[in-house]
């Protein structure tokens, strides 16, 4: 970039500001450092989402007569189709894994206090966007497991106060699950999440770019100089060495576990046993499960869904709830919260696979 | 000495005089009673009279309100002795001579049955008259009359499983009478019931109790029933056997055992009572064994086509075992196997309708219906062939792939250390 041509991008397209960020974005060295690279391990396995969501796109038809056909035409029929396939629903997986852990690592280190409350907003409203990916993908394929496990889905959201029965319909696009509702996920999933998506993560790297990376509470504790690497070359070369390993491991899982297609959807054959969503909505699913079925004159599932909002909500406003410096008693219970919150969702989604 | 009637002229005569007796008012209208005193009084008594009321409490007439001086005769409003006065028309026991005639007066009578259905079935004197039975009623006093079927005092719909007419009932109410004992001196064959019970049919109706399967009446008819005549099993079988039936029914081989007397359509092949479930050992030239080979001579040209088609169908048989194989072997290391499962499929269809196209006794239809089941067969076994190459091609190309990582990996890792060698240099003297 340095000769002639090098010159003239950069009079045009301003790569100077780039190159400058390059240069001075350095990363904090400390014993928590390991958890600095799950974000860009989510970044990287969303980029992997496009890459093979628009491949898949060539080949998918959105319609209950044909979506079946072209996703079993695409894993049979094109080249390394079922590669791509496969690859996307791995990565979906993996995607929402990183996420979480992503979420998790930043909430017990305390991330989120000032002046990143947006940087956390935005992250939440990621994660939030990488769950409705999540479902709206899992129609597509139009499979049995797909239809009776949006089923159940749709039918919660039909459960929540107020809204629950508009969204319902608004989800389905009907009373039932139909063609309809099939096009309708897929206009979410390939041009409104997409969209939203991008405007937002753009806000979120902006943010982590404006304020730095965040130290935790303990560290800055420590006091005393603090170490730390140049974002590029040495942490960019840390993070590919994540990237080329979970693509290792996508390859591994796509070529050892090809994501099965099942039979094709049919609304008029009872529900096969096993129905159950996606393991990120598992624990979830399993506390409406455990619920029984009235609490104090209330539906249990009501009650339920009325407390994981309340919970989700909370976990959202913690940047406002939490001591600034995270370092009084306050901080310390939230941090229990948050090991707690941990438990709870590996607990219940274990509990979910009984 | 065979009994053997004396035609039908004295059944018609019979038949005919029940109608007049029906139309002359002879035979009493059923009446209904708000309490049936025959009933009453007769289901308080011992002996046979007692035991007949007391059974006709459960019986589909009293049940309709039809009171015993329906067949007896008498006035049932009349609580003493005098109801069974022969001035009030009591008859007493019909004579077994005059059971149809009773029977008919109301079974053939469309405007009294409609009272009770309003889609009744209507007996058909002219069907009975077609019957051994009906041929025989004035001549033999052996012969099935209506309540020897039917029963009496406690005559039940047949759709009632208590029924002796209920579908699984059937042939045990046949063997009541169609046995050696009963049927000594007719000079017919007394084995029916035990060939039944053992065949394919029997099996299906008594001991899987699907009630679709036939019973004796479904080939025989019922109230007409008599053997089905050599021009007419074809036709009896094909009512629920019908592709193979419509096959058979355009073959040059139904057209050529019109002229062999003892050649009888289905039956020839397949037998009667004791129809055994179809195996492909029937197509076996091993003499006693394949069906064939009891006409047609080793070496013929018959026997040549059977040797044919037997083989033909071995062959599709072993295609489609290899293509399951296959596939089945494909699907267990997790590949998609779903197309060759469809061609599986339609190479089993062909397998199942060669067995029917063997009816038409056509070489080029047989040879067709092979065809078509070989293709489907083999492109079956194409795609577990090449599910199960991919698979292995997968892994080498997984194996390819992670070399290519694991070699990335480890020049990025040289270049880590080496920025990191270089960071914790000391810098150059002056720096």
């Amino acid at each position: 970039m340095n000769g002639r041509l090098g010159g003239w991008l950069r009079g045009r397209l301003g790569l100077d500001v780039f190159t400058h960020l390059a240069e001075k974005k350095e990363v904090p060295v400390h014993k928590h450092s390991f958890w600095y690279y799950w974000g860009g391990m989510t970044l990287f396995l969303f980029g992997v989402q496009v890459g093979t969501g628009i491949l898949l796109l060539l080949y998918y038809r959105a319609s209950a007569d044909e979506a079946y056909e072209s996703v079993r035409f695409i894993m049979t029929q094109v080249h390394f189709g079922w590669l791509i396939r496969s690859i996307h629903s791995w990565s979906a997986n993996l995607m929402v894994g990183a996420a979480m852990v992503h979420m998790f690592s930043v909430f017990l280190m305390k991330g989120y206090r000032a002046p990143r409350e947006a940087t956390w907003f935005s992250g939440m409203a990621l994660l939030g966007l990488a769950l409705a990916f999540g479902f709206s993908g899992y129609l597509l394929p139009w499979n049995q497991l797909a239809f009776f496990a949006t089923k159940v889905g749709t039918d919660i959201t039909g459960d929540l106060p107020l809204l629950g029965p508009f969204l319902k319909r608004f989800l389905l696009g009907g009373e039932q699950i139909t063609g309809g509702t099939l096009t309708r996920f897929y206009g979410f999933h390939v041009a409104v999440l997409p969209a939203i998506t991008t405007a937002l993560l753009g806000l979120h790297l902006y943010l982590v770019q404006f304020h730095g990376m965040s130290v935790p509470p303990s560290v800055e504790a420590a006091g005393g100089p603090r170490r730390s690497l140049k974002f590029v070359p040495e942490f960019l070369l840390r993070d590919s060495v994540g990237w080329l390993a979970a693509l290792g491991v996508l390859g591994l899982l796509a070529a050892l576990f090809p994501w099965e297609l099942g039979l094709k959807a049919d609304p008029y054959v009872p529900a096969p046993p096993g129905i159950r969503p996606e393991w990120y909505f598992g624990w979830m699913f399993q506390t409406l499960r455990v619920l029984p079925a009235h609490v104090l004159g209330f539906e249990g599932e009501f009650l339920g869904i009325i407390a994981i909002g309340l919970a989700a909500a909370v976990w959202l406003l913690v940047p406002l709830l939490d001591d600034p410096l995270g370092r009084d008693r306050r901080a310390r219970l939230w941090t229990a919260v948050g090991w707690l919150a941990i438990a709870y969702v590996v607990i219940l989604t274990g509990l979910s696979y009984r | 000495m065979s009994p053997r009637p004396r035609r039908t002229a004295p059944a018609r005569t019979l038949l005919g005089l029940a109608g007049l007796l029906t139309l002359g008012g002879f035979v009493v209208a059923p009446a209904r009673a708000a309490v049936d005193h025959c009933q009453k009084c007769h289901s308080e008594q011992d002996g046979k009279a007692g035991e007949a009321a007391r059974k006709y409490a459960a019986d589909i007439h009293a049940r309709r309100g039809i009171p015993c001086s329906g067949c007896h005769g008498g006035d049932p409003n009349d609580p003493e002795p005098t109801g069974m006065d022969p001035g009030q028309g009591f008859r007493g026991v019909p004579a077994r001579a005059e059971i149809v005639g009773l029977c008919v007066a109301c079974h053939a009578d469309a405007a009294r049955m409609k009272r009770y259905n309003p889609r009744p079935y209507i007996f058909s004197v002219d069907e009975f008259r077609t019957s051994v039975h009906g041929r025989r009623q004035a001549t033999d006093p052996k012969v099935a009359t209506c309540i020897s079927c039917h029963g009496v005092h406690d005559i039940r719909p047949h759709t009632d499983p208590a029924s002796p007419v209920y579908a699984a009932n059937v042939p045990a109410t046949c063997a009541k009478c169609h046995n050696a004992d009963y049927m000594k001196g007719y000079g017919i064959p007394t084995n029916q019931y035990s060939l039944y019970v053992r065949s394919v049919h029997g099996q299906a109706l008594l001991e899987k109790g699907d009630l679709s399967a036939p019973a004796c009446n479904d080939c025989h008819g019922n109230h007409g029933a008599a053997p089905p005549g050599v021009e007419s099993i074809s036709m009896v079988c094909a009512t629920c056997h019908g592709r193979e039936g419509e096959l058979f029914a355009k073959s040059k081989m139904a057209e050529g055992m019109k002229h062999i007397p003892t050649a009888r359509g289905c039956e020839t092949c397949h037998g009667n009572h004791g129809v055994k479930h179809p195996t492909d050992a029937m197509l076996s030239t091993a003499a006693g064994v394949g069906a064939c080979t009891g006409c047609h001579e080793p070496g013929s040209t018959a026997d040549r086509a059977t040797l044919f088609i037997a083989s033909g169908l071995d062959t599709l048989k072993w295609k489609v075992a290899g293509a399951e194989s296959l596939l089945a072997m494909a699907e267990l290391k997790g590949m998609d196997a779903s197309l060759g499962r469809e061609r599986l499929r339609a190479a089993r269809d062909q397998l199942i309708g060669l067995r029917a196209a063997l009816h038409a006794f056509d070489g080029e239809q047989i040879t067709s219906v092979l065809q078509t089941g070989f293709e489907h067969a083999t492109a079956a076994r194409e795609q577990g062939a090449g599910a199960l190459r991919d698979w292995r091609v997968r892994r080498l190309g997984l194996a390819a792939a992670l070399a290519v990582i694991l070699v990335l990996i480890a020049l990025l890792v040289g270049r880590i250390r080496a920025l990191a060698v270089a960071r914790s240099a000391p810098g150059p003297p002056g720096a």
